[in-house]
């Protein structure tokens, strides 16, 4: 009743503030989320927007008490943080098995891992290569198939009537691809669904996606990107590549596999959240670089996505992961493509080489060059904008797998339905080239000694496409043809990207780009008398997927030296550079990357670079999370297993404190232990009363820990029995016991900036008497961002 | 260390100077010859005269307007060279005439390949042969100038030769046309002649009548492609008789079920429309459940910051 009351007049007051103009922003991030957590459901954005200017001094009142008690419910949307992610523990527990183990271990050991990092790396390579290698030859072999069968039957029924079956049957042909591709992801792994690019940029950020760097992910990955492929889906197989290197890596540093149950016993050393971020930060970079053959871009790829943790020598690393990786790839292709050992055709997607006199790019083409990244800025934040509220839609309205998969088949079917119907209709016909540049040539009503040049865009893998827009002859394709593939072919990509199956969009968005790219150079040699000269469409269509691109995913760097690789031409740096550089600076101007969007919309705690600007104000006090559970030192263990067992409050770290006076209340910050250190002691029961009794108990090692690593048992599945339950545990050997910490009057940027910066999970908020007083976690900041209306404030929900 | 060093430099000079100098050219100033040792080099050597070789390219230069017709006996090319030179330039000639007209409609491999032989005969007689008296012409023909000149328009018809393909359609010794190019002859005028028979009348009568021996012909091109056995000559003809049949005459297959494909493509489009209107419609809507964290309570601190603002 109260609440009602109070809408009522809140309403009023937003509109009074609104006509007040902008009133204090910075002071309504603190006020907005109280207020909007009263809002009931479908409680929309706008209206945090407008509540936001509120100024209300009088209260803080009962009723948000009496709220807290029932959950509520709304609909999905991007201003959510679930909570079924949590943090990676890249910051070392410098414990005391932790110190004896390095006391232990002799100068030679450490050589050995030196060495042993390097030989993962190599594997890393060597794997993500062979994978890419796979990928390429069943997609090769199987695509070949159904475009031969396609090709025979319509010529047939070009001849006799009948081209309405060709189209079902292509349709279905497509959609059976797909929807085994569909039916994988769907029903066996959900996280394999999409590129895979925003799960490992979360990952390396530090936070832990539940299953995404698990042998099963990765064969669905990779089973899932054939079939979408293969299926004709408008999509490319390169951004699975880097996450199917991340997975590898994962996999070959920790040297067991939970899945397979297998234990190699070897690299037992790195079998922890560090360790293993720098080597999936290899994997991911050895992915990128079997995709586009670009080493160098590969290494900036992973700088630019998980900076904050970096050094040299593991930048060297990454590089040879990367380097192995296109050998390998390079290699075996060249055993596949019967000319062994020939090393120089790197890359899933080769751009092909630019012959020297349509490199030649002239001063007077950068404004246009310039004007192309705008146009490329434009279009991808279109695609973003289009693609986010597709994703809304499918969140909330598709998430049964069945449906899902069912999306993914009509998308496939209409996608080829779409294709057919402009082939058949166009009437651009090409002669034959001598050099055969087209794999399919389809001739339909073209004369004899014709192809459709429709066709070759259409009927095709999109990488080859790619290609014949970039290296085609002038004149190959007519501009009626070019504008209305790019357009079909925008809105397709944009309604694939998202389905449930696994598939990137940096091929299809360079396709989009090299299509309105190469229409432009065609313009633009048409217009100017001597146009021809230097208009090259080739040179256009790359300048056009460059743009594209960069609208679309806004990558700066790596993009930048990824294309320069792929198409293995320095002389396009600048224009490539400055042509990204509008395209992000036009595109943010509007709305986010589209990796940043699905992100969001997975509501994924992320921290970015920095805290959001004008949260100087934001005191750790407000940021925390209190009362916090802590652990007594010497804590009974029915204590300890009824916290952990608690469903409500699912923590992951406690700080351990001791009472130095009796009734002293918050209690002396002594050490930080972690759930899943102190499942590990539940589980070889280490109790005090046990130690006493049974003397020859052997000691537990940080092996210990190690073995029970990545997947630490529910606290469900340890049994205590009631005699243990009165038992006591003693946490000094095995906390952390200099945890970081905070005073109550650090500023939100100050904390976000020691938290990002040493991949913190837990930051333990004292007072002037080192008196935990609360606890700042990744999900207590990220949930700050700057919103249109200042400060905004995300809310924790269950997914 | 410094000493040595200036000690070096004026060895270096040391020995630029007495280059001239011992060459007696008067002509050369020192700091010419420091800039451009070669020259003095050159003209020492002449006039030391211990080499004929080298005194050629120099003298050359320096007498050809009093030596027009007077070269050394030695150096004069023998005749039997000039008797191979003559004979290079008629077969030359001789393949060049019977090339051009035969330019359009393309010929060249089937009319030509007999003079081509010829020529590659005569030039592998210079190239390879000795003649009497152990007398080689090779040197002295092919590559005793810059210019290289029979070698260079030698090297031309072997590229229209090449680019031609017409080894594809010539026998291993250039003896004859290879049977498939024969065949394909003989494919190719009965099209042609069944053109010509009814070119007259209503061209729908054409296409139906003449449809079996172009599809024939068709066929035994698309063979011969994938074989790889394809010259000039197969290709232009073919290009001339499909353009012949698709534009002049018409006969390419006619786009007539426009509006079968329209209702299936138009029925495929309506999929999606009814899929997600139906999973919007009948599908619950997920909704999350918001999760209230716990959070110091801090009236006392938000106030003061208000304050602040305020």
């Amino acid at each position: 009743m109260a609440n009602i009351t109070k809408k009522v007049s809140w309403s009023s007051r937003a509109d009074e503030s609104g006509a007040t103009g902008e009133g204090t922003p910075l002071l309504n991030g603190s006020e907005q989320p109280r207020y909007s957590r009263q809002l009931s459901g479908g409680g929309s954005i706008f209206q945090i927007g407008r509540l936001s200017t509120v100024d209300l001094e009088e209260e803080l009142t009962s009723d948000e008490d009496s709220l807290r008690g029932r959950p509520k419910e709304i609909p999905h949307n991007e201003k959510l943080l679930s909570l079924k992610y949590e943090s990676l523990d890249y910051d070392n527990s410098e414990n005391q098995l932790f110190l004896e183990e390095e006391r232990r271990m002799s100068y030679i050991g450490f050589r050995c891992l030196e060495i042993s990092r390097w030989v993962v790396c190599g594997l890393i390579g060597f794997l993500t290569g062979l994978i890419a290698c796979f990928i390429d030859i069943v997609v090769e072999t199987l695509a070949g198939v159904k475009y031969l069968v396609v090709k025979e039957n319509i010529e047939k029924f070009t001849e006799v009537g009948g081209l309405s079956i060709s189209l079902i049957l292509w349709a279905v042909l497509n959609s059976a691809f797909v929807m085994v591709g569909a039916v994988i992801v769907a029903f066996f792994e959900p996280i394999a669904a999409g590129s895979g690019i925003p799960q490992i940029k979360c990952y390396l950020n530090g936070v832990k996606i539940p299953r995404v760097v698990r042998l099963k992910t990765l064969v669905v990955k990779v089973g899932g990107v054939i079939c979408s492929v293969v299926g004709g889906l408008a999509v490319g197989k390169e951004g699975p590549m880097i996450h199917s290197g991340a997975v590898v890596a994962a996999g070959v540093s920790q040297g067991r596999s939970t899945s397979l149950k297998k234990d190699f016993k070897i690299f037992e050393y790195f079998r922890r959240d560090t360790e293993k971020r720098d080597f999936v930060s290899a994997g991911a970079a050895a992915g990128v670089s079997a995709a586009f053959g670009a080493p160098v871009g590969g290494v900036l790829f992973s700088l630019e996505e998980g900076a904050s943790f970096w050094n040299q020598m593991l930048t060297w690393r990454i590089f040879f992961a990367s380097m192995i990786s296109t050998f390998t790839l390079n290699f075996f292709l060249s055993i596949y493509h019967n000319n062994t050992g020939d090393l120089s055709n790197p890359g899933l997607i080769n751009f092909g080489r630019f012959e020297s006199d349509s490199v030649a790019y002239n001063l007077y083409e950068i404004p246009l060059f310039i004007a192309m990244g705008a146009i490329g800025g434009l279009l991808g934040a279109l695609f973003n904008v289009l693609n986010y509220w597709l994703t809304i839609f499918r969140i909330r309205y598709v998430h049964r797998p069945c449906l899902q998969v069912m999306e993914a088949m009509l998308v496939a079917a209409v996608t080829a339905t779409v294709s057919f119907a402009m082939i058949y209709f166009s009437n651009d016909c090409q002669p034959l080239g001598p050099e055969h540049a087209e794999e399919y040539p389809l001739q339909l009503f073209c004369a004899d000694g014709e192809y459709n040049s429709m066709a070759t865009a259409f009927f095709n893998t999109p990488e080859r496409s790619v290609r014949s827009l970039f290296h085609n002859q002038p004149g190959t394709y007519n501009p009626l043809t070019l504008g209305m593939f790019t357009l079909t072919y925008f809105f397709l990509a944009c309604w694939t990207y998202g389905l449930t199956v696994s598939a990137g969009v940096f091929i299809p968005s360079l396709l989009i780009g090299a299509a309105w790219g190469r229409l432009f150079g065609i313009l633009l040699a048409s217009i100017t008398s001597s146009g021809s000269i230097w208009a090259d469409p080739g040179k256009y269509a790359l300048i056009g997927a460059a743009a594209q691109l960069g609208g679309i995913v806004r990558m700066t760097l790596s993009l930048t030296v990824i294309m320069v690789e792929a198409t293995g031409n320095v002389t396009y740096g600048l224009p490539i550079m400055l042509v990204l550089m509008t395209a992000k600076i036009v595109g943010d101007y509007f709305v986010e990357g589209l990796y940043d969007i699905h992100i969001k919309l997975q509501s994924v705690p992320f921290l970015h670079w920095e805290a959001p600007a004008t949260s100087h104000w934001l005191t750790a006090r407000e940021v925390m999370s209190s009362p916090v559970t802590c652990f007594n030192r010497i804590e009974k263990v029915g204590t300890i297993v009824d916290v952990l067992s608690n469903t409500s409050t699912n923590h992951n770290g406690f700080p351990v404190v001791v009472h130095v006076a009796p009734g002293d209340e918050p209690a002396k910050l002594c050490g930080l232990i972690l759930r899943s250190q102190l499942i590990v002691l539940l589980k070889h029961k280490v109790f005090v009363e046990l130690a006493r009794s049974r003397l020859t108990q052997r000691k537990l090692q940080l092996k210990d820990f190690r073995d029970a690593y990545p997947r630490f048992p529910p606290i469900q599945s340890i049994h205590v029995s009631q005699d243990e339950r009165e038992c006591m545990m003693d946490l000094t050997e095995f906390m952390n016991p200099t945890p970081y910490t905070v005073p109550q009057e650090t500023s939100l940027p100050r904390v976000f900036k020691l938290f990002r910066a040493l991949g913190l999970r837990h930051l333990v908020v004292v007072d002037d008497q080192n008196r935990v007083v609360g606890l700042v976690t990744r999900k207590d900041l990220a949930r700050y961002h700057l919103g249109k209306h200042g400060l905004e404030e995300l809310h924790l929900a269950q997914t | 260390m410094s000493l040595c060093k200036t000690s070096l430099f004026l060895l270096v000079l040391g020995v630029k100077f007495s280059a001239p100098v011992s060459a007696g050219d008067a002509n050369l100033t020192a700091s010419d010859s420091a800039e451009e040792p070669k020259p003095a080099f050159v003209s020492s050597a002449a006039a030391v005269g211990d080499s004929p070789a080298l005194i050629k390219p120099g003298a050359e230069s320096y007498f050809s307007l009093n030596l027009l017709s007077a070269f050394p006996e030695d150096l004069e090319v023998s005749d039997y060279c000039n008797d191979l030179l003559h004979i290079f330039g008629q077969r030359y000639v001789a393949y060049v005439n019977c090339l051009v007209p035969a330019a359009r409609p393309v010929k060249v491999c089937q009319s030509c390949f007999a003079s081509y032989r010829n020529l590659v005969e005569i030039y592998t007689n210079i190239s390879d042969q000795v003649g009497p008296g152990n007398v080689s012409c090779r040197d002295s023909l092919l590559r005793s100038d810059r210019l290289m000149l029979v070698y260079l328009l030698y090297d031309n018809l072997v590229e229209i030769w090449e680019t031609s393909g017409c080894k594809d359609c010539v026998t291993a010794g250039l003896q004859n046309l290879t049977n498939d190019m024969l065949n394909f002859m003989a494919a190719l005028n009965q099209s042609l002649t069944c053109f010509e028979k009814y070119q007259q009348g209503n061209h729908s009568e054409l296409c139906k009548e003449c449809k079996s021996p172009y599809k024939s012909l068709n066929e035994l091109y698309s063979r011969m492609e994938k074989n790889h056995t394809l010259c000039i000559d197969i290709e232009d003809a073919m290009n001339v008789t499909r353009r012949l049949w698709s534009k002049n005459f018409n006969c390419s297959f006619p786009r007539e079920e426009t509006v079968p494909v329209i209702a299936v493509s138009s029925f495929m489009l309506f999929l999606p429309i009814i899929f997600y209107l139906s999973s919007f419609l009948h599908s619950e809507q997920k909704k999350r459940k918001l999760i209230h964290p716990k959070r110091a309570k801090s009236n006392t601190s938000l106030m003061n910051i208000q304050d602040k603002f305020s």
